[in-house]
C-alpha cells in the first residue's frame, strides 16, 4: 500500500478473486482425518481433493495475486452529520467523576479506619473472651491453616507470628479498600458517609455471613455478629468520613494529554 | 505476512515444547539404545542446510538462476540427507532393539518427537523442491525474494527445534 | 439521512435477478471477510440451537427425581455433545466470526491480512463440525451401535483409554476438534496480522478500538493454547490407534498429564471466549452512555494482563487432583491475581455509564446484564479458588452454575448485545427494538431461574454429569425450578430468531450509522460494499467518527 498520497489516490478497489480452493483444500483434510475413523479409502480421496483444493487455490495467488478490480462507481459520502441520525445526542464530552479524592486521602483513610475496626475488634474480644489476642488469631485463620484446628484457649494466647500475619492482612485490606473508597466515592450519588459508612459495611458482612463457613470455619466457630458488623462500620463510618472531608482535586482524565505528562503545570496542587 | 510464519513457529514450538514434557514426566526406559554416532552426522547436515539456505536467499533476491539453483539444490540435499538417516537410524532400532511406537513410554515419545520434526522437515523439504522447480522453469522473480525468505525462516525455524530436539533426547536424556 | 440512503443503493446494487445456485455459489467460493464472517456467526447460531436442544433435553430428564427419560449413555452423549459444541461450535466461531468481520472494518483495511486463509479457516471449522457430529450416525459405540463421543468435554484420561470407551466415538471427538481448532488457528493469525499491518493511517496501536485490542490477545492466546490441545489429541490418538502409552498408567504414563495439557488449554479458552465479550462490550457501552470509554490505557493493560496471567492459571481446574500445597497456593495465587484486571475492567464499565446519557436500546440492555451476570460468575470463580472450597464443590452442580454464568450470562448475552449492535452495519436493516428487548428479558430471567438454583443444588451436594437423582433429599423443587427456566430461555431464542427473519424481510432501513457511534466501522455504508471504503480512511484519534461529525471539538485534542 502506498501510504505516501492515500489521500488524492482513490481507494484501490480491488478485492481478492474468489475461489473454491481453499474450500476443497479444507474438505480434503477433513476427509483425510476422518479416514482414520472409517476406511483407508476416504483418506485417497481426501488427499486428491486437499491437493486439487491446493492447486486451485495458488493459481490464484501464484505468481501473482489475481485481484478482481471492481468498476469505479460513485463515490460513497462518508457519514458526517451527526444532525442526520436521529439518536444524535449533542453535547459536551463527559469524563466522569470530574474530581475525585486524591490518594493520600483514601490510604490514610484506609489507616485510620482500619486502627477503629481493630478497637472494636480488640474490644469484643476483651468484653466476651477477656483476650485481645482471640480476633487477631482469627484473622490470621483466613490464611493459616494452623489457626483452624486450635483451640479456644490456643487461640487467646499471643501467637507472634500469627500476630505478624494478621497485622499484614488487616494493614492491606485496610489500605486496599481505603483506595478503593477514595476512587468510588465520588462516583456514587450524594451522600459519601451513607455509602461508605452505612451500606457498604452492612453488604460486607451480609456477604461474610453467607460465606464465612467455608473461607473461614475457625472464625465461624467463636464470631458474634453484631460484634463484626459493628467493627465493619467503624471502618465504614471513619474511612468513609476521614476520604469525604479530604479537599477534591480534579481528575486526571479530565485533562488533556500535554498536562498528563506534566508539561504544563496541573491544576490541582499536589497529587 | 512475516507474522504469520512467526505464529506458527511459535505454535508448532509450544507442541514440540510439550511433547518433551510428556517424555520427561514418565518413567526413563532404555536410553542405551540411541547411538550418538550418526545422528551427529545428521544434526550437522541439518545445520549446515540451515547455513547453505542463506545464499539462496540472497541469489533470488539477486535474480541469478544458476546460484539459486546450486544453493537450494544443496540445501534440499542436506536436509533428505537427514531424513534418510533418520528413517536408517528407526529401522535398526526397530529391528535390532525391538523398539515400536507401543513398546514403551520411551519409544512412545522417541518417535512421536523425532516423528513430528521429521514431519516438519519434510513439509519444508516439499518447499523447498517447489521453489527449485519454479526456479528452474524460470518462474522465479527477484519479487518473489520475500515469500521464498518465509520459507528459509521456517526451515531455520525447524533447525532450532532440532537444536532443542536433539539436546534432550541424545544429549541430556542418554 | 436521505442522500446517503440513496447513494447505498445504486452503488451497492446487487444484481437483480439470480438463480439460488448462483447465489450459493458466490457464497461458497468467497473470500470477503464480510461474508465469511456472516457465515461464522450463522453457523454458531445453528449450532447454539443444536447445543441448547441438548442441554434441553438434560434438564428434561432432570426435572424430577428418578426420571427415565433418556438413559444414562445418552445422558453421557448429551453433556459431552452439550459442552463440545457449546465450546468449540458456538462461541469460538460466532466470536472469531464476528471478530473476521468487524476488525477490517474497525481498523480501515479493505480485507483480512490473507483472505483466502481465511475462507481455509472457515471451511475446515464447518468440516471439523460436521466431522463431529457425524458420529451421530457413523461412529461404533460401546455395543457397536452408532454413537456420539461420551466422555465429557475434557475427556479426562483414563476413560479415553482404549479400555473404557469403546467403539471409535472418541477418535470422532479428537478429529472433529482437531480439524476445527486448525481452522480456529489459521484465523487467529489473521486476526492478529491484520489488526497489526492492515491500519489505516493515523491508526496507533493506542487509537485502536478496544475491541480490537481484545481480538489481537485473543488471538495470541489461541495460537499458544489451541496448539497444545491439538498435540494432547494426538497423544491421545497414538495412545488409542497405536499403542502409545502417554496417558496410559499401567506402563508408567500419566492420567494427570491429559489434565495438565488440558487444562493449559482450556483456561486460555475460557478467556479465548471471555475476552471478545469484554470488546463487544466495550464499544457498545460507550456509544449508549454517549461517553468515551473510562480509562481506555488500563483497560488495554487490563486485557494484556489477563493474556498472560491467564497462560498461568490452569491447575486451578486441578484442585481436587492433589497437586500439592505449594502448587495448588501458587495457582490459587495467580486465580485471585487474575480477577484484579477484570475488576479493573467491570470499574471502567461502570464508569463509562456513570453520568453518561444512557439509552436502554437492547444491545445496552444485553450488555448491562452481561456486566451483571459476569460479576455474579466472576465472584463465585473467586469463591472456587479458595482451595478447601473448590475441595468441598469440585464437581458439583456449583461448578456448572459458574461456568454457565461466566459462560451464558457472560459471553452469550455479549454476543446477543453485539448481534443487535452491528445487525443494522451487517444487513442495513434494523432489528425489531420490541422483540429485541423481549429476547433479553426472556433470555435473563430464564436463565437466572435455569443456573441460579444450581449454586444451590451445588452446595446441597448434588453431582455434575449424574443423568438422575434420587428424591426426598431436598433437591426435587431446586430442580424443577431450574428446567422450567429452560422453556422461558426457548421463547428467548424463539424471540431472536423470528427478529432476525422478521428483519430481515421487512425491517426499517438502518442508515449508515443507526446508533450515533464513533468508530470506522460505522463510517461506510451498511452493508458495508465489498471493498469496504472509498477510500483509506485516516484515524485522528480513538474515535474517528466523532472527529469526522465534530470538527469543532475533535477528540484529539484530549488524548
Amino acid at each position: 500500500m502506498n501510504e505516501v498520497h492515500q489521500h488524492e489516490v482513490p481507494y484501490l478497489r480491488g478485492v481478492p478473486r474468489p475461489t473454491s480452493g481453499p474450500m476443497f483444500a479444507a474438505l480434503g483434510l477433513t476427509l483425510l482425518f476422518a479416514g482414520m475413523v472409517t476406511t483407508i479409502a476416504v483418506s485417497v480421496v481426501g488427499v486428491t481433493v486437499f491437493l486439487l483444493g491446493l492447486i486451485v487455490w495458488w493459481r490464484t495467488c501464484l505468481p501473482e495475486e489475481s485481484v478482481h478490480q471492481l468498476p469505479a462507481g460513485c463515490e460513497i459520502p462518508l457519514p458526517l452529520g451527526a444532525a442526520a441520525s436521529a439518536v444524535a445526542v449533542a453535547g459536551p464530552r463527559h469524563v466522569l467523576p470530574l474530581e475525585v479524592h486524591p490518594y493520600r486521602a483514601g490510604v490514610s483513610g484506609g489507616l485510620i479506619g482500619g486502627v477503629s475496626m481493630a478497637a472494636v475488634a480488640c474490644a469484643w474480644g476483651l468484653v466476651e473472651h477477656s483476650s485481645i489476642w482471640l480476633p487477631i488469631n482469627l484473622l490470621a485463620g483466613t490464611v493459616s491453616p494452623a489457626v483452624v484446628g486450635a483451640s479456644e484457649a490456643d487461640l487467646s494466647r499471643l501467637e507472634i507470628a500469627w500476630l505478624m500475619l494478621a497485622l499484614m492482612i488487616h494493614l492491606f485490606m485496610s489500605v486496599f479498600v481505603g483506595l478503593l473508597y477514595a476512587v468510588c466515592l465520588p462516583i456514587m450519588p450524594r451522600r459519601p458517609i451513607l455509602f461508605g459508612g452505612v451500606i457498604t459495611p452492612v453488604f460486607i458482612t451480609g456477604i461474610a455471613w453467607s460465606t464465612m463457613g467455608v473461607v473461614n470455619p475457625a472464625l465461624e466457630q467463636f464470631i458474634s455478629w453484631p460484634w463484626f458488623g459493628a467493627s465493619q462500620l467503624a471502618f465504614g463510618m471513619v474511612c468513609g468520613w476521614w476520604v469525604s472531608r479530604s479537599a477534591r482535586i480534579p481528575a486526571m482524565a479530565s485533562f488533556g494529554l500535554g498536562e498528563r505528562m506534566g508539561v504544563e503545570r496541573s491544576r490541582g496542587g499536589d497529587r | 505476512m512475516l507474522l504469520v510464519t512467526e505464529s506458527f513457529f511459535f505454535a508448532s514450538f509450544v507442541m514440540a515444547y510439550i511433547y518433551y514434557i510428556g517424555r520427561s514426566a514418565s518413567g526413563p526406559q532404555p536410553k542405551d539404545v540411541l547411538e550418538l554416532g550418526p545422528v551427529v552426522g545428521n544434526t550437522i547436515a541439518l545445520l549446515a542446510s540451515s547455513i547453505t539456505i542463506i545464499p539462496a536467499v540472497r541469489a533470488v533476491a539477486r535474480g541469478s538462476r544458476g546460484a539459486v539453483l546450486a544453493w537450494l539444490g544443496a540445501t534440499i540435499a542436506l536436509g533428505a540427507y537427514f531424513v534418510v538417516g533418520t528413517g536408517l537410524e528407526w529401522q535398526k532400532l526397530m529391528e535390532e532393539h525391538g523398539l515400536f511406537l507401543g513398546t514403551n513410554l520411551f519409544g512412545t515419545t522417541f518417535y512421536s518427537l523425532i516423528g513430528f520434526h521429521c514431519f516438519h522437515v519434510i513439509v519444508g523439504l516439499i518447499l523447498l523442491s517447489g521453489i527449485w522447480l519454479f526456479s528452474g522453469c524460470g518462474l522465479l522473480k527477484p519479487r518473489d525474494g520475500e515469500r521464498v525468505e518465509l520459507v528459509s525462516w521456517y526451515w531455520h525455524f525447524v533447525d532450532g527445534v532440532w537444536i532443542v530436539v536433539f539436546t534432550t533426547v541424545y544429549l541430556v536424556g542418554r | 439521512m436521505t442522500s446517503p440512503n440513496q447513494h447505498q443503493q445504486s452503488a451497492a446494487k446487487p444484481e437483480p435477478t439470480r438463480a439460488l445456485a448462483d447465489r450459493l455459489c458466490d457464497w461458497v467460493v468467497t473470500v470477503d471477510h464480510k461474508k465469511l464472517g456472516i457465515m461464522y456467526v450463522a453457523a454458531g447460531i445453528i449450532f447454539f440451537v443444536v447445543a441448547g436442544l441438548e442441554g434441553a433435553a438434560m434438564r428434561a430428564q432432570l426435572a424430577k427425581p428418578g426420571n427415565d427419560l433418556i438413559d444414562p449413555a445418552t445422558f453421557n452423549q448429551l453433556f459431552t455433545m452439550h459442552g463440545t459444541t457449546m465450546v468449540f461450535l458456538v462461541g469460538m466461531p460466532i466470536l472469531l466470526g464476528m471478530g473476521n468481520y468487524l476488525i477490517p472494518l474497525m481498523v480501515g483495511a479493505r480485507d483480512m491480512a490473507f483472505p483466502r486463509l481465511n475462507a481455509f479457516g472457515f471451511w475446515l471449522f464447518i468440516f471439523g463440525a460436521v466431522l463431529l457430529y457425524f458420529s451421530y450416525i457413523g461412529a461404533t459405540g460401546l455395543y457397536g451401535t452408532a454413537a456420539a463421543p461420551d466422555v465429557g468435554w475434557f475427556a479426562y484420561a483414563p476413560l479415553t483409554s482404549r479400555t473404557f470407551s469403546r467403539g471409535n466415538a472418541t477418535e470422532y471427538w479428537v478429529l472433529g476438534i482437531m480439524v476445527s481448532g486448525f481452522g480456529s488457528i489459521t484465523t487467529a493469525i489473521n486476526l492478529i496480522t491484520t489488526s497489526l499491518c492492515m491500519r489505516c493511517p493515523g491508526m496507533t496501536l493506542m487509537r485502536m478500538p478496544l475491541m480490537v485490542w481484545m481480538m489481537l490477545v485473543v488471538g495470541v492466546l489461541v495460537i499458544t493454547a489451541l496448539p497444545v490441545l491439538t498435540a494432547s489429541q494426538v497423544m491421545l490418538l497414538f495412545d488409542r490407534q497405536l499403542g502409545a502409552h502417554f496417558f496410559d498408567t499401567e506402563a508408567a504414563g500419566s492420567a494427570v498429564l491429559w489434565q495438565h495439557l488440558f487444562w493449559f488449554f482450556g483456561h486460555p479458552e475460557v478467556y479465548i471466549l471471555v475476552l471478545p465479550a469484554f470488546g463487544f462490550v466495550s464499544e457498545i457501552i460507550p456509544v449508549f452512555s454517549r461517553k468515551v470509554i473510562f480509562g481506555y490505557p488500563l483497560m488495554v493493560a487490563a486485557t494484556v494482563a489477563i493474556g498472560f496471567i491467564s497462560l498461568g492459571v490452569w491447575a486451578h481446574h486441578m484442585f481436587a487432583v492433589g497437586l500439592g500445597p505449594e502448587l495448588n497456593a501458587f495457582f490459587a495465587a495467580s486465580t485471585f491475581l487474575i480477577s484484579v484486571p477484570t475488576g479493573i475492567k467491570v470499574f471502567n464499565w461502570m464508569g463509562t455509564m456513570v453520568g453518561g446519557r444512557i439509552r436502554f436500546d437492547s444491545p445496552m440492555l444485553f450488555c448491562t446484564g452481561f456486566v451483571a451476570m459476569f460479576v455474579l460468575g466472576g465472584l463465585t470463580g473467586v469463591m472456587l479458588a479458595v482451595v478447601p472450597f473448590d475441595w468441598q464443590l469440585s464437581d458439583s452442580y456449583f461448578v456448572v452454575a459458574h461456568f454457565h454464568y461466566v459462560l451464558f450470562g457472560g459471553v452469550l448475552l455479549a454476543i446477543f448485545g453485539g448481534i443487535h449492535f452491528w445487525f443494522p452495519k451487517a444487513f442495513g436493516k434494523m432489528l425489531n427494538e420490541r422483540l429485541g428487548k423481549a429476547t433479553f428479558w426472556f433470555l435473563f430471567i430464564g436463565f437466572n431461574l435455569t443456573f441460579g438454583p444450581m449454586h444451590v443444588m451445588g452446595i446441597l451436594g448434588m453431582p455434575r454429569r449424574v443423568y438422575t437423582f434420587p428424591p426426598d433429599r431436598g433437591l426435587d423443587l431446586w430442580n424443577l425450578i431450574s428446567s422450567l427456566g429452560v422453556l422461558v430461555q426457548c421463547a428467548g431464542v424463539l424471540c431472536f430468531v423470528w427478529n432476525v427473519i422478521l428483519s430481515l424481510r421487512k425491517g426499517k432501513p438502518a442508515g449508515d450509522d443507526p446508533w450515533d457511534a464513533w468508530t470506522l466501522e460505522w463510517a461506510t455504508t451498511s452493508p458495508p460494499p465489498e471493498w469496504n471504503f472509498d477510500r483509506i480512511p485516516v484515524a485522528t484519534s480513538r474515535r474517528p467518527l466523532w472527529d469526522q461529525k465534530h470538527p469543532e471539538d475533535p477528540d484529539w485534542k484530549y488524548e
